[in-house]
C-alpha cells in the first residue's frame, strides 16, 4: 500500500498547522508595524516611520518565505485572516515597547515550531527554522536597544531620539555571518 | 467500529478505515482516497481529503447542537473538486468526523510503518 500522504508532502499535518498559524502571526506583525509607522509619521516622527514602514516589509517578507517553503513542499499554505491592529498609542515609547513584546511573541513561536519539528523529524523544516531564530536575535535586539535610547536621549531632544531610534542596527553575527 | 486493511473487489483498492456509517479505500493506480459515506462515493487526491477533514473538523458542532435557529440544522459542505454536495445533519457530521479522522490516523500509521520498512497491507 502507497504511503499517499508522505507522496504527496514531507510535511507532517502537525508542522503544517504550526507554519500556517506561523504565517498569520508575522501578517499580523505586519499589520501592527504599518499601524506605528503611519501613528508616527502622524506625529512628526518620520525617521522612526521610516523604521516601521521597513519592519512591516521585512515581517510580510518572513511570511511569504513560510508561504513559498509550505507550497513548494506540498503543503498548503493558507492566505491568512488579519484581525483589526490597535492603530493610536499613548507615546513613541509605546510603539517600540509593543514592538518588543510582538518580537518576544515571534521567538516564542519559533522556539515552539522547532520543539515540534524536532518532534516529528522534520529536519528540513528546522533549518529552515533556524534562519529564522537567527533574525530573531536580531530583531529583539533591535527592539531593546531602541528602548535603551530613550533613557539615553533626554525627552527633550525627540528629534535627536527620532534619529537615532531609526538608525540602530545589529552588527553582533555571533555566527560570523 | 472495525479497523481493517484488506483489499476490496477492486484490485488496486484498500479499505483503510471503516465505521457503520461509512468507509475509506485507498486507490493505489489512480493515488486517490475513495470516502464511502450514506452509500455515496467520491474520489478525492489526498490534499483533497485532507482539506475536506479541516472543513468537517472546524464546523462549530456546538453551535449546531445549542442554536434553535433552522439555519443551523444542517451544514452543507462541498468537498473541494468534487460535483459532490454533503447537507448534514449534527449527527452526520459527528459520523462523517470519526470516519475522516479514523481515516487520517490510519494514513499516519501507514507512514509510520513505511518510515519503519513495511506498510499497512503487509501486516494485516
Amino acid at each position: 500500500m502507497k504511503d499517499l500522504v508522505r507522496l504527496r508532502t514531507s510535511v507532517k499535518e502537525s508542522v503544517e498547522l504550526a507554519l500556517n498559524q506561523q504565517i498569520q502571526m508575522e501578517m499580523v506583525s505586519s499589520s501592527k508595524y504599518l499601524a506605528m509607522a503611519g501613528w508616527c509619521d502622524r506625529n512628526g516622527f518620520d525617521y522612526s516611520a521610516g523604521f516601521f514602514y521597513k519592519q512591516s516589509e521585512e515581517e510580510r517578507s518572513h511570511a511569504m518565505k513560510i508561504f513559498h517553503y509550505l507550497s513548494d513542499q506540498g503543503g498548503t499554505a493558507h492566505s491568512p485572516e488579519v484581525p483589526a491592529v490597535e492603530q493610536e498609542f499613548d507615546s513613541l515609547r509605546a510603539v517600540f515597547e509593543g514592538a518588543l513584546e510582538q518580537e518576544i511573541a515571534v521567538t516564542d513561536s519559533i522556539n515552539r515550531i522547532i520543539v515540534i519539528c524536532r518532534r516529528e523529524n522534520d529536519f528540513a523544516t528546522d533549518e529552515l527554522m533556524k534562519w529564522f531564530v537567527k533574525e530573531q536575535m536580531e530583531e529583539e535586539y533591535i527592539a531593546r536597544r531602541c528602548l535603551d535610547l530613550f533613557d539615553q536621549i533626554p525627552a527633550d531632544q525627540i528629534f535627536e531620539l527620532d534619529k537615532q531610534l531609526a538608525s540602530v542596527t545589529y552588527d553582533g553575527a555571533p555566527f560570523g555571518e | 467500529m472495525i479497523v481493517s486493511a484488506r483489499t476490496t473487489s477492486s484490485a488496486h483498492a484498500v479499505e483503510i478505515f471503516r465505521t457503520e456509517r461509512g468507509a475509506v479505500y485507498q486507490c493505489d493506480a489512480t493515488q486517490r482516497l475513495i470516502l464511502d459515506f450514506w452509500d455515496t462515493h467520491t474520489a478525492l487526491s489526498t490534499r483533497d481529503f485532507a482539506q475536506f477533514r479541516r472543513m468537517v473538523n472546524t464546523i462549530d458542532v456546538q453551535q449546531m447542537a445549542l442554536s434553535t435557529g433552522s439555519a443551523y440544522d444542517v451544514e452543507i459542505l462541498a468537498p473541494p473538486r468534487s460535483e459532490r454536495c454533503y447537507v448534514l445533519t449534527l449527527c452526520e457530521i459527528i459520523h462523517l468526523r470519526e470516519l475522516l479522522n479514523g481515516s487520517q490516523l490510519m494514513l499516519d500509521l501507514n507512514s509510520m510503518l513505511r518510515e519503519c520498512g513495511c506498510s499497512l497491507t503487509s501486516i494485516a
